[in-house]
């Protein structure tokens, strides 16, 4: 089965980068893929957040917002 | 979809640590609702009460205030919001403009604090003077220690009965830990979700302690807060490994700082009693308290070639 192409938008960074995954990734593997741990984050799909055990579907826009700030 | 535990609706949170998911809604009922247990379950607020809330205007401090705002209107307490301005460019700067914006939406009274007007300099510039004077210690020192002098003279100033921070589950844990590592005894067993009163202290309340910095960060989100999310530039050293470690623990073991939490809480009153009770006094250069003869800022300043300039922090004007 092919796989899937998601476009990451990481807030604070300029740029959106595409990644591939297999056909079943789910938000968590995309994150792992990433180097990102899900305690530090947010995921927003097509704007809503969501939580990181959701399937992604071809052509989603993931957009990964970072939540440990301050000193 | 993934569907919320409780409602049927759609999850937006996976709550690990309790096996369950949470849609919007329930996670912010969910966070309102372990505010208020803390704040009833610890007796911090006094009905009728003057609560001045610490807020820097990251989400954490943004949140505390939203949610003491509407306790305050339901139970009759005044609330008063304090923000220092250590003076660091480009990023205190901005969070400020968040607490005024937030604190005016709320009809809230809001006082800026700032370490230019009470110590002379800004922490860019005591940063500055420390290289130079090579004191070996990290900005982390000098902010932490002069922020809750004038937290506390700030809100004693401003005849509050109680200093509301937001320190959240992970900020709470993170403290045990550090001090565990560094084996500092005495500020180890003073952690707690309250601080007992004490003559020139205004005592602190931690009702956001029992929720995780990633709840705090989504109920604020969810609820479409306006907010800071910078990072301080002069973050990191221990303090960031720490809390790296605890979050990899977390994410492989799901319930892991509370579990910490739970565990230094069942230890506290025997560490208290191991601890000898400390003899408050007035600081010889500014009269604010403390167990020695010249306050901990004092002595942070001399070591710069600074000194309290402001005696009283707010005036009539400042508010």
């Amino acid at each position: 089965m092919a796989g899937i192409k998601v476009t990451v938008r990481e807030i604070g960074k300029r740029h959106k980068r595409e990644v591939r995954l297999g056909p079943h990734a789910t938000i968590a593997d995309l994150l792992q893929k990433l180097g990102h741990n899900r305690e530090t984050i947010v995921v927003r799909r097509d704007g809503k957040i969501v939580a990181e055990e959701e399937r992604l579907s071809n052509g989603d826009l993931i957009e990964i917002l970072p939540i440990v700030t301050g000193g | 979809m993934l569907k919320c535990t409780f409602c049927g609706r759609r999850a937006a949170y996976n709550r690990r640590y309790a096996g369950v998911f949470l849609c919007d809604r329930c996670l912010i009922k969910s966070v309102e609702k372990r505010f208020r247990r803390a704040i009833a379950g610890h007796r911090m607020i006094s009905p009728r009460g003057r609560v001045a809330v610490a807020v820097s205007g990251g989400k954490d401090s943004v949140a505390l205030m939203h949610l003491l705002a509407g306790y305050g209107k339901q139970k009759n307490c005044e609330l008063v919001a304090i923000t220092i301005d250590e003076g660091i460019k480009r990023y205190r700067d901005r969070s400020v403009l968040a607490a005024q914006k937030n604190a005016k939406s709320l009809g809230v009274e809001h006082v800026v604090v700032s370490f230019k007007r009470a110590f002379g300099a800004t922490l860019d510039q005591m940063v500055k003077l420390a290289k130079r004077g090579k004191t070996g210690l990290n900005p982390c020192t000098y902010c932490g220690v002069m922020r809750r002098s004038l937290l506390n003279q700030a809100a004693r100033e401003l005849s509050a009965d109680k200093l509301a921070t937001a320190h959240n589950l992970d900020d709470e844990v993170q403290a045990i830990m550090l001090n565990y590592v560094r084996a500092d005894f005495s500020r180890l067993h003073r952690l707690g979700p309250t601080y007992p009163q004490r003559e020139g202290f205004v005592p602190r309340i931690k009702p956001l302690r029992e929720i995780p910095e990633k709840e705090v960060a989504l109920y604020a989100l969810l609820r479409g807060l306006k907010m800071h999310l910078g990072v301080c530039p002069y973050a990191g050293g221990i303090h960031g490994e720490i809390r790296d470690f605890l979050n990899r623990l977390e994410a492989n073991h799901p319930n892991s700082k509370f579990m910490t939490l739970r565990m230094f809480d069942r230890m506290k009153p025997q560490l208290a009693k191991a601890t000898p009770e400390f003899e408050i006094r007035r600081c010889e250069n500014c009269g604010e308290p403390t167990s020695t003869n010249i306050c901990k800022s004092c002595e942070l300043l001399q070591g710069l070639g600074l000194e309290r300039r402001q005696k009283t922090l707010i005036s009539p004007k400042s508010s």
